[in-house]
């Protein structure tokens, strides 16, 4: 126990990863403005990272570091995009405010 | 095919030909076209008469016959009846070539005397279209060579006399006359098609020569009682259309017609059909049937003989003397005094066509008054009219001289020669009936020359409201008599077109056109023409033979000695000794000589009655002896009878058209409750059911129909709920799928 408690493990990556998870969907879930939702996405994306990271440290090898590289990149590359969206719909919509836009339930 | 065959058909398709371009185009042609009706019927008279020389003057053979014919329609093998092959022909023989000049020649003068008389009338077109057909139809029937060709042209002269007849339709007394006679002559035509079916039905073929074949061959393989039965059918056509005793109802009735009509249709030629056609079937007939003939033919000539006396409207004298004459042809081929029989057909054609134009010269210039009783003194006006009719009277009342004379007498003497070979007793009946009916004949024609053309004018004697005498005036539309219709001074002669026929049929009443010896037509051309074919009943037939035991040779030599067998009837007599003959035969031969015998004891009777008949017109009319409307109500009974017609027509209405209409009224009642009760009743059945059916339909099957959808409404709303539209809304769903997975997932994996 006191081992678990001095030692930094992988189930201390795993939870704060867990959390991290947990508190984006919950933004990605309850947050009105588009950008917060955004942000909720990036988390869930980082979340992700620290696994692969942990998983990557604890197994040895590096193929979860490569991972996680790849996934910065796209994430980087989904935000330009996600933000280019986010314009446009306030271009159409005048607002940024996803619960007000229900275009596809038609 | 013979030329004269070609020549014939000709003929025959001409008058078609005329009523086809005038039923179509009278409208357009100047003068309605009348010209092509008499210029057509002129050809076919011309080509008729070349036939007429060629046959009758040239050949001069009493066995003379051509014949043709070609397969109309062959329908095959039909079940249950055979091979059915329906043929038209062509058959010309004495009979026929005289027959084809006789009605070409009386349909040409009645075509030319109609150019006058119906001048002026609104469907002057129309009428020469439907002389057209009529002649046409007529020529047929002379010129079949089988019942059923006989039969169609039978029917196409009863659509003809059904169209003249009515011809001024909007009266209704020519209505109503027109559908009398179409319903009689029905009835006698249903007997006619049924004597031929039972013929095709033993021999499966139309023609006259084959049937006549195999009745000789002894093919007939029913009983006697049945050729008899075929004979008495075929007859009964004879019945309606020549206006026989039970039938003759509809002939006076006809008289509504046009009058060249009536001297066409009703005089001349379509009532002498029904002879013609008896003559044509004479040999099957057998000694019954021929009895039936022989009295039904005496009958009608006496009734018809006893109306025409008291009758005052000059057509219907006519045309009971009409029906009386026809009654004496069919007597005359009942006793089998079948060339005597035919003799006055034609002669009986010619006289009394001469007699109706006549009277239509009359009703033209009394301007349509028809009552003999207002007529009077027309004999200085119209004296070519007074001259032919009174010829016409003469040959009709059958005095010396005239060609009525030789034809009557020579039925008569046949009527005695039968009476004598049947052993007397009640056919002597038929004898007195012909000389009794002679001498009426000459007392109502005496009667009629005296109201007519002697005496004064008496149509200022006629009352003044007469709404008959306008309505016919309405109906002929001669808009150019409009002078005083009671003046004596309107009353003029006619015209050239309405006298020439007139002249010439009386010339042809006299006796020098049939023989050169006024006193006997045996003489004449005519009647060595036409001779009594040798019957085919009975030859070779077992079942025929025995209708009566045969009389010998011996017997006949003995019954008629001293006469001259002619040579036809020599070929008779020797087969008779071979044994190969029967009965019927004999019987033939031996009522010809019997008739031969009795030639002039029939002149005697016959002369003396039509003198005291005439006597007795001149005792009444001429020197006023006897007054008759005295003597008309001193005997009231009979004055009426006969001027009723014997009540026939009110027994015909109180029997048949009553019963008809009882008949009709019980099964309209039938129809109303009985049937329309069934279909009703299978109606509300039908309908209840449909009641329940309708029940089940809209409640069950729409029921489901109706819950099937209401279910995938309802469930369609509430998924419609989970379609938010919102992105965030949809990423909860998934993560609840995803939960949702995972705990299914892991409760798998812990249990």
């Amino acid at each position: 126990m006191t081992e678990q408690l001095t030692t930094i493990g992988l189930n201390h990556y795993l939870t704060i990863s867990a959390f991290l998870l947990g508190f984006g969907l919950f933004a990605v879930i309850t947050r009105k403005n588009a950008i917060v939702v955004l942000m909720g996405v990036e988390l869930i994306l980082n979340a992700a990272n620290i696994n692969f990271l942990a998983f990557s440290k604890f197994n040895g090898g590096m193929e979860g570091v490569m991972f996680a590289l790849f996934v910065i990149v796209i994430a980087a590359a989904e935000a330009a995009i996600a933000l280019a969206i986010v314009i446009n719909i306030y271009k159409i919509f005048k607002s940024v405010d996803v619960s007000s836009i229900d275009s596809l339930k038609e | 095919m013979h030329s004269l065959i070609q020549l014939s058909i000709v003929v025959l398709l001409l008058p078609l030909l005329s009523f086809v371009i005038l039923i179509f185009f009278n409208r357009r042609l100047p003068r309605r076209g009348d010209f092509i009706g008499v210029g057509i019927l002129g050809t076919a008279f011309a080509i008729s008469a070349y036939i007429f020389w060629s046959v009758i003057v040239q050949t001069y053979d009493p066995a003379f016959r051509i014949a043709w014919d070609f397969t109309w329609i062959d329908l095959g093998n039909v079940p249950g009846v055979g091979p059915l092959q329906i043929k038209m022909g062509v058959v010309i023989d004495n009979l026929t070539s005289i027959m084809l000049a006789m009605v070409t020649l009386i349909s040409l003068l009645v075509h030319l005397y109609s150019t006058g008389y119906m001048a002026g009338d609104k469907n002057y077109g129309r009428y020469f279209a439907f002389l057209g057909i009529f002649t046409f139809s007529m020529l047929g029937i002379v010129l079949s060579d089988n019942l059923f060709s006989i039969y169609i042209f039978w029917e196409l002269v009863g659509l003809s006399s059904y169209l003249l007849i009515g011809f001024f339709f909007e009266k209704q007394s020519a209505a109503d006359a027109q559908k009398k006679a179409f319903l009689a002559n029905r009835v006698g035509d249903i007997g006619m098609w049924l004597g031929i079916l039972i013929l095709y039905s033993q021999f499966h073929t139309f023609s006259f020569e084959q049937i006549y074949a195999n009745l000789a061959a002894g093919k007939f393989g029913l009983s006697n009682g049945w050729l008899t039965a075929a004979g008495i059918l075929l007859f009964m056509g004879c019945v309606g259309k020549s206006a026989q005793f039970p039938l003759h109802v509809w002939l006076p009735d006809a008289m509504e017609g046009p009058t060249p009509v009536s001297a066409l249709i009703h005089a001349a030629t379509m009532v002498a059909a029904g002879v013609y056609f008896v003559a044509r079937i004479f040999v099957v007939l057998t000694p019954d049937a021929l009895h039936v003939i022989a009295f039904t033919g005496a009958c009608t000539a006496f009734m018809a003989a006893t109306i025409a006396i008291t009758q005052n409207d000059i057509k219907r004298v006519l045309a009971y003397s009409t029906v009386s004459q026809l009654g004496y042809m069919v007597l005359g081929l009942g006793v089998g005094a079948y060339s005597a029989a035919l003799f006055h057909l034609v002669t009986h054609a010619f006289f009394k066509a001469c007699l109706f134009l006549g009277s239509g010269a009359i009703i033209h210039a009394m301007h349509h008054e028809q009552d003999m009783r207002w007529m009077g003194g027309l004999r200085k006006h119209m004296p070519w009219t007074f001259a032919t009719f009174t010829l016409a009277t003469l040959a009709l009342a059958g005095l010396p001289l005239t060609s009525g004379f030789m034809s009557k007498d020579a039925i008569l003497a046949g009527a005695i020669g039968f009476a004598k070979t049947e052993g007397g007793g009640i056919f002597y009946l038929i004898p007195v009936l012909g000389f009794f009916s002679a001498m009426l004949t000459a007392f109502y024609m005496g009667r009629q020359i005296w109201l007519v053309f002697f005496g004064e004018s008496r149509t200022h004697l006629k009352p003044a409201e007469d709404d008959h005498h306008a309505a016919h005036h309405a109906h002929a539309g001669h808009d150019a008599h409009t002078d005083d219709h009671h003046q004596e001074h309107g009353v003029h002669e006619v015209s050239w077109n309405m006298r020439a026929p007139l002249v010439i049929l009386a010339t042809l009443s006299i006796f020098f056109v049939y023989s050169p010896d006024p006193l006997d037509g045996g003489k004449g051309w005519f009647m060595k023409m036409i001779q009594t074919p040798a019957t085919v009943v009975g030859e070779a037939n077992h079942q025929i033979g025995d209708l009566r035991t045969p009389v010998s040779t011996a017997t006949l030599a003995a019954a008629v000695p001293n006469v001259e067998v002619p040579a036809a009837e020599a070929g008779e007599h020797a087969g008779a000794e071979k044994g190969a003959h029967s009965y019927a035969d004999m019987r033939q031969a031996e009522i010809v000589h019997a008739g031969h015998a009795a030639h002039f004891t029939a002149i005697y009777i016959s002369s003396i009655m039509v003198l005291l008949g005439i006597s007795l017109a001149f005792i009444v009319y001429v020197f006023n002896i006897i007054d008759p409307e005295k003597t008309a109500i001193a005997i009231r009974p009979l004055y009426l009878f006969s001027l009723n017609k014997w009540y026939w027509d009110e027994i015909y209405d109180a029997t048949f058209i009553k019963g008809s209409m009882l008949l009709a009224n019980i099964l309209s009642w039938f129809d109303t409750t009985i049937v329309d009760g069934i279909v009703n009743g299978v109606a509300t059945l039908v309908r209840n059911f449909a009641f329940l059916n309708d029940g089940f339909d809209r409640h069950v099957v729409d029921g489901l129909v109706n819950f099937t959808a209401f279910t995938v409404n309802t469930t369609g709303a509430v998924l419609r709920k989970l379609q938010t539209g919102k992105v965030q809304t949809y990423v909860v769903m998934l993560l609840l799928a995803v939960f949702g997975y995972f705990v299914f997932y892991l409760t798998r994996l812990i249990y």
